[in-house]
Formats: C-alpha cells, structure tokens, sequence
C-alpha cells in the first residue's frame, strides 16, 4: 500500500474539504477578526497570531458564496505555505483523516462554478466524497476591484 | 598557534573592514566634491585630510589583501602627498583623476564585498602617476613614456638590504583580547624592518596573515610565538616569487582580488552600490546617554527593592517607582532608536557622482544640489533607499532634463539642476527629487500607455501619471536609454517605499519640473498613537501627525464640491468621515459594529482629529476618542492585507489587531487649497450655520 497523507478536513457549504496537514499550521477559534479597508471582497480582516498579523481570507467568499455570520463551530485554518501565513474562515473543521492516494482522482468535468477553480482533486470514500483544497490558488491574489491604488472615498 | 581563528572572526574583521572603507570613501567624496565646487585654488592644507584619508584606506586595503586598492590608494596618495607639500599644483584633469580613482576604489571594494571580479587599475594607476610624479624633471608632455604592459603594478622592489623572513600571523579573539591584533603585529613588523608584502591566506578554520619582511636584525621566532606569529627566512628569490605571485594560488578563488581585465567595471552598468551593511557607526555621546539610562534603571531598581523590604503600607510609593520607571525605559527607547539614525548623507553621497557620469557621457548637462545631508533616518530605511534613490536620479536626468539647446529655447539655463533634498517632518523624513526639466509629458504617456495594452484613465492627474508610472514594464521612452532604461524600474521604487510604510508621490508641471516625494517613517516598530474608535473598531494614528482633537457639531459638517468640510479656527477644514471608509468597504462586520455606528451619529457632536501635514489641516471625523498609548507596529506584509491608508497593526493585550492608519494617504485627496468659488461658497455655508 502506498503511504496515505494526513488532512484537515473542514466544512464549506455543506461540503466537504480536505487541505494537506503540512500546510496547515493550526486549527483556532475565530474570536475576532479586525477589518481592513481597501482590501480584496472576500478578506474580512486580520487577526494575530504569535505576535503575526495575518489575514483572515473568508472562504465562502472567495467562492462567491453567501457570507455567514460568525459562529461558534466558525473556525480559522492558519495556512502556512510559500512564506506566507493566511488563516481561512470556514464553517466547521474538526476532522483529521488519512486519504490513501488510491481513494483521489484528479478533476475531471465533474465540478463545475467558481469552486471548481479552487479544488485540485477529489478523495472519495466509502461514505462521502472530500473535495481537496488548491491551497495555492486560494491565497493567490485576487482581482481587486477598487480603482488601482485609491484610498478611502473621501466623501460621504 | 591558537585554534580560535573562527571564520565568523575573519567574516568580522571584513565586516569591520567594509564599515571602515564606507566611511572613508565617504570623506574622500565630500572633500573632493567640497574641492571641485569652490573651486578657488586650494591651500596645500586643504589636501591634508585628503592625503591621510587615502593613506588609511591603503593601509587597510592592504590587511585584507585588496591589492588592486592598495595599488591604487598607493599612487593617488603620493599624488596628494606632492599636494599637501605643495610641491605640486591641483589642475582639474588631475581632480577628474581623483574622482575617478574614488569611484574605482568604490567598484572594487564593492566587488570584493559581493565576490566579484575585482576591477583593473592600470589605467587609472599610470594615470595618476602623470600627475603624481613632480614635473620639473620632464616637463609635462602628453606622452609619457609607455610603460611596458604589465609593469603597472607597485613601485618595483628595492633590492633586499637585509635578509628576508616570512611572518606568518593568526589572529584569534584570544589575541585580540591581549590587544595583539593584525595592525599590532603590522606596527611591530615595521619597526623590525621593511614590510615587503603581506596578504591573508584563507583555508577552512580560518584566516591566517602573511607578510615578507626584510631586516637585518634576526628575529627572535619564541617572542613572536607568543603573539601568534610563526616566521621562517626565506632565500631572496623565494621572496621575490612569493611577492609577485602572492595572491593567486593560496587564496581560494571565491574571495580572490587579483585585478581582472575588467576596464572600469563602473561604467558597464554594474550596481554602484554595495551590498547592504549591518554596521551602524555610533556616536559616543549616544552611547553616553544609553549608559545614563542604564544607570537610572538601576537606581530605580534599588529604590523598588527598597521599598518592597520595607512593607508595602501605601501604594503611592510603589506608583512613584513606577512612574519613574516608565520615563527610564521611554528614554532608553529613544536613545536606542536615536542609535539607528545615520546621516542620509550615507545614501545621497554617491550620487553627485552618478549624475557627472551621465553628464559626460551625454550631450546634456546638469549637476545634483544636494539638500538636507545631515537629515538622519533609520539606518535599515536607508540601507534600502540606495537603489531606489539612484533609479530616481537617473531618471531625473534622462527623461527630465532637456538637451542645452532645448532648455535654452525654452529659457533655461543650459546646464539643469536636480536638487536631491531631505528633511524631517513629524515622525517622517521628506526626501525629494526634483529637475527643473521638460516634466511629464502626459500625452506621451497615454500613447505608450495604450501601444502596451495599458488602460489609461480619462484624465491624467500626478497620481493617475505616477500609476501608469509605476505599471511594471512601464518606461516613457522608446529605446530604453543608459541611464533609465535598466535597473530597477519605478514599479520596485514604489515597492521598497511602500514596504517601508511610506509612500510616494508625484508633482509634475509641464515644461518646468518634475518632483518625486518620498515620504518614510523615521523609525520603525515603536510609535506614539492617538486610539480611538470609529465604526465599532479600535484604530490608531500616529501622535506626531495629530495637531489636536476638536469636537464638532454633526450639523456644522458641511458638503462642497468632493470635500466635507468643517469651520475650524477663522477658516475652514477638510474632514473625511472615517467610519465610511470602513463601512463601505468592509463585509457586513460581525459582531458590536453596527450598534455603536449609529449610536454615534445619533449624537449632536462627534470628535474630530485635527491632522497636520505640509500641506495644510485635516480632519478625521471619529466616534470617540479612547486615548494615548505607545505602540509596537506590527507589518501588514501579505499581498492580501496591504491596503493603502494602512501603517500596519498593533496589539493591545487582548489579541485582536489594532490598525494603525496613515492619516497623511486617508486624507490624501482632501488636504488640499480651496479654489477661490470653494472659499466663497464655504464662507456662505459657514456664515448660515452659524
């Protein structure tokens, strides 16, 4: 048997997600997220994290999903990849599961919407199918939709 | 023999070594450039600094084995030794000479810095040799005789009065703690007798020195022992091919400093600049004062000890402790802030050399004013303006200035100015780059703008021109020309600004100037803020931009044209109210937001923070003031956080971050002069409000 990979599965509009556990640094309770103006839609602020600040990418919308408030099984997914450390907000995480590469397949035309561009394979299992998370396409930059570089509307 | 020599030891002594050649080429630039702008004919005196400068920078030269500046500094010092004599006279080819050789020196100490090809010299060596050597003998012609190729090197070796030894020295920090170190043994090899070369010899483990010495006393090898020193004579002719052949073969070629066939490496387009150093030379009157505070520190330490012996009875002593406490600790903060500073002369030094070069090599003319050199700023600020700062000046003069013929048509003076300027304003240093050339040309830039697929905005004002500027790939000119066309590129200037959490901007008349301003925090990491809260968020700005905190009515927040304004004083103020920046572009925030927004506008007043900057007053309309507080200024470095209007971010014990904003770009568009129909409808709104 080839050697499974550990993930971090987590909850995003009633699917499920699985990132690779080296790419996660940890799992935390969202408690408070700091708003930043003059940044991509879908980042609702930063938080800090180990004297960090760190931006807080809200995974529903960068799907273009519809936001949820904040709850208590809200959770943030510190990335830690390329450098970078971005925390995801998602719905739910709390499972840590062995995906053997046999159970994943690449893609195909099966998924289709913005998702789609954000997933690079599917685990599938005996019960249900993980969607596994193209962390790097995730974190990269997003088209911003401000004027280039302008500040705050200065008026009211 | 001593085991210690550590490579770290050896990296040191050549960190040391940078630090030093830095800071005496640095003299030798400003007093030559201090030369060639009087003018006047100089005393002989005025050659002295000059002379013992360049002595000190071959002797260093020499420890580490940089032949090629040694050979140099050599010759330019005998030509400034007949200087200082007055044996000879300063002509302006022979101060080009100097310059130049202040320049190559630069180049190779650099090369040597970055493991590079070291430079040649010969050129510039048989060069100053015309001028070093007194002319009454050979009245000066223009062709001196040819000196066979290869013969350039050093004054050919007298021959050996004595017999000859080899010194071999290795420095270990246990020596060095015994005050014997390389320019010890140096001095006491001088006084043995003739040092007829040395050079370091660098193997795994460490850095041992060589020197060849001549002497007629034989040396007694047990005392030399004792400072790390073992010797061996050598025969005559070892000596000779161990003199000559001295570099090659015992120092591995990473760090090898024999001169390459690399004419004037300065003038391919290679880096002026060196790689950053991490040696701050301090002051000692600073040190003094860290020392103080230490002091202080502990005295209060003794008075807290003190007291807690003695039974806590009231908490007002133990408050006056601690009171005393914090002042010490803010007085040591700034002192060691205070010890980061260096002069931007550091950094504007080289320049005036970058625009001659361009000059001469150019049909246009023009000279670098330098303002404001003793501004100080935070040495790791100015260890990365180097680079942005050169591509700034060469711009300014290929695509600024004009032709002689140009400007004089347009009623200039042929030669153009640049005038590179700093100064300190509040918690920032201003610097400027301004040439009174052509200015942007904006339909130019549209033009190019559109050959590269470039959307330009319908209507180019300085910031809309400084974007398309700094669009990556972006250059104004067809054929990318020497001076502008490589290099960084303004999109990476505007880079390193931003990254240092200031920013950049641009004045452009058209037909008079343009004008770069790069506005930098002083310091980084500790500032002094003003907290407050606006749309249920804690945020801060910098104190020192703060002129005072106003409450205002929410009736007397008036609309004009783009701008809210305010009656403030006899006049008016621009204000910006801040929650609306953080309302419309922020999601639906979770949480108290909301309910605190409207409970404050609810109210009939509302605070405003009075902002100062060189432009005039603004205002930032707030929900409550909160307070004063010292804070740690955390980076917002991810692409995805790196907003403008944002200086990063802070903590205040309970884990949630803190923005800290850059009043100066949120109030970017609003500071600015009424126009006269402004100040007419403002005063009427002003007068029916009240």
């Amino acid at each position: 048997m080839t050697e499974s990979d550990t993930y971090i599965l987590f909850e995003l509009a009633g699917s499920t997600y699985g990132i690779r556990s080296e790419q996660v640094q940890r799992v935390e309770l969202l408690e408070h997220v700091t708003a930043v103006p003059n940044t991509a839609p879908s980042v609702d602020g930063v938080v800090f994290s180990r004297g960090k600040v760190i931006p807080a990418l809200n995974l529903r919308a960068r799907f273009g999903l519809p936001r949820l408030p904040y709850d208590r099984s809200t959770r943030l997914i510190l990335l830690n990849v390329q450098q970078r450390v971005v925390a995801l907000i998602v719905d739910a995480a709390r499972e840590f599961k062995k995906l053997s590469p046999d159970s994943i397949r690449p893609i195909g035309e099966t998924l289709h919407g913005v998702e789609g561009n954000y997933v690079e394979g599917v685990a599938t299992l005996p019960d249900r199918m993980i969607l596994l998370l193209d962390v790097a396409a995730v974190l990269a930059p997003e088209e911003i939709e401000l004027p280039a570089g302008a500040p705050a509307a200065p008026t009211a | 023999m001593t085991d210690d020599s550590s490579p770290e030891f050896a990296q040191e002594l050549l960190d040391d070594f940078y630090a030093e050649c830095d800071e005496q080429l640095g003299v030798l630039r400003d007093l030559l450039t201090g030369l060639e702008t009087t003018r006047a004919d100089p005393a002989p005196s005025c050659f002295e600094p000059l002379f013992r400068t360049m002595h000190s920078l071959k002797g260093n030269a020499a420890i580490v084995g940089l032949r090629a500046a040694e050979e140099l500094a050599h010759v330019a010092e005998s030509y400034l030794k007949g200087l200082t004599r007055g044996e000879l006279a300063l002509s302006d080819a022979g101060l080009e000479k100097l310059l130049q050789t202040v320049q190559r020196l630069e180049s190779i100490i650099g090369a040597h810095r970055q493991r590079s090809p070291i430079p040649a010299v010969a050129d510039l060596v048989d060069g100053l040799k015309q001028f070093a050597s007194p002319a009454p003998a050979t009245p000066a012609t223009d062709a001196p005789p040819p000196a066979p190729a290869g013969e350039a090197s050093t004054t050919p070796p007298p021959t050996p009065a004595g017999d000859l030894y080899r010194f071999t020295f290795s420095p270990s920090n246990e020596l060095d703690a015994r005050g014997v170190n390389l320019d010890a043994v140096r001095a006491r090899l001088g006084a043995l007798g003739t040092v007829r070369s040395s050079h370091p010899v660098i193997k795994t483990g460490g850095m041992t020195f060589e020197f060849v010495v001549e002497t007629s006393t034989p040396p007694d090898a047990a005392d030399w022992l004792e400072s790390g020193v073992t010797l061996a004579p050598i025969s005559s002719s070892d000596a000779t091919i161990a003199a000559s052949s001295v570099e090659s073969p015992v120092v591995p070629s990473s760090l090898a400093s024999e001169p390459l066939d690399l004419p004037a490496a300065e003038d391919q387009g290679a880096s002026l600049f060196i790689a950053p150093s991490h040696i701050v030379r301090v002051d000692i009157g600073r040190l003094d004062d860290l020392l103080r505070i230490a002091g202080e520190l502990v005295i209060h330490r003794s008075r807290l000890e003190d007291r807690l012996n003695h039974g806590i009875t009231d908490s007002s002593a133990l408050k006056e402790v601690n009171l005393s406490l914090t002042r010490s600790l803010r007085e040591l903060r700034e002192a060691i802030t205070r010890v980061r500073l260096v002069p931007v002369a550091e950094v504007f030094a080289r320049l005036p050399f970058v625009v001659r070069d361009l000059a001469r090599s150019s049909t246009k003319k023009a000279r670098l004013i330098i303002e404001g050199r003793h501004t100080e700023i935070d040495k790791f600020v100015v260890e990365r303006l180097k680079e942005p700062l050169l591509h700034l000046v060469r711009n300014a003069f290929s695509h600024g200035i004009e032709t002689p013929d140009e400007r004089l048509a347009a009623g200039k003076p042929a030669e153009g100015a640049i005038v590179l300027s700093a100064a300190a304003e509040g918690g920032f240093v201003i610097i400027k780059i301004r040439d009174d050339g052509r200015g942007v040309d904006a339909r130019n830039l549209v033009s190019r703008a559109q050959a590269l697929g470039v959307s330009a905005p319908p209507v180019l004002d300085d910031k809309a021109i400084l974007d398309l500027l700094c669009t990556p790939g972006f250059s104004t000119r067809e054929e990318t020309d020497r001076a502008a066309g490589r290099g960084v590129g303004m999109s990476v200037v505007r880079d390193v600004v931003q990254d240092l959490g200031g920013n950049l901007s641009l004045q452009s008349v058209p037909g008079r100037s343009t004008q770069f301003t790069l506005r930098l925090p002083l310091t980084l990491s500790i500032v002094e803020t003003v907290l407050f809260s606006v749309a249920g968020q804690t945020c801060a700005v910098p104190q020192n931009l703060v002129q005072e905190i106003i409450e205002t009515a929410q009736s007397a927040i008036q609309p004009i044209r783009q701008t809210l304004i305010i009656p403030y004083r006899n006049g008016v103020l621009p204000v910006v109210r801040l929650g609306n920046l953080f309302g419309a572009t922020t999601p639906t925030p979770p949480a108290s937001s909301a309910s605190s927004g409207t409970h404050a506008t609810a109210r009939s007043t509302v605070p405003v923070i009075v902002i100062r900057s060189e432009a005039g007053f603004a205002g930032l309309v707030i929900d409550r003031v909160v307070g004063q507080r010292e804070v740690v200024v955390r980076p917002m470095d991810d692409p995805l956080i790196q907003a403008p209007g944002i200086l990063g971010a802070t903590e205040l014990g309970d884990g949630r971050p803190v923005l800290i904003l850059d009043a100066l770009t949120l109030l970017e568009g609003a500071i600015r002069p009424l126009s006269a129909s402004e100040r007419t409808e403002a005063a009427a709104l002003i007068a029916s409000s009240s």
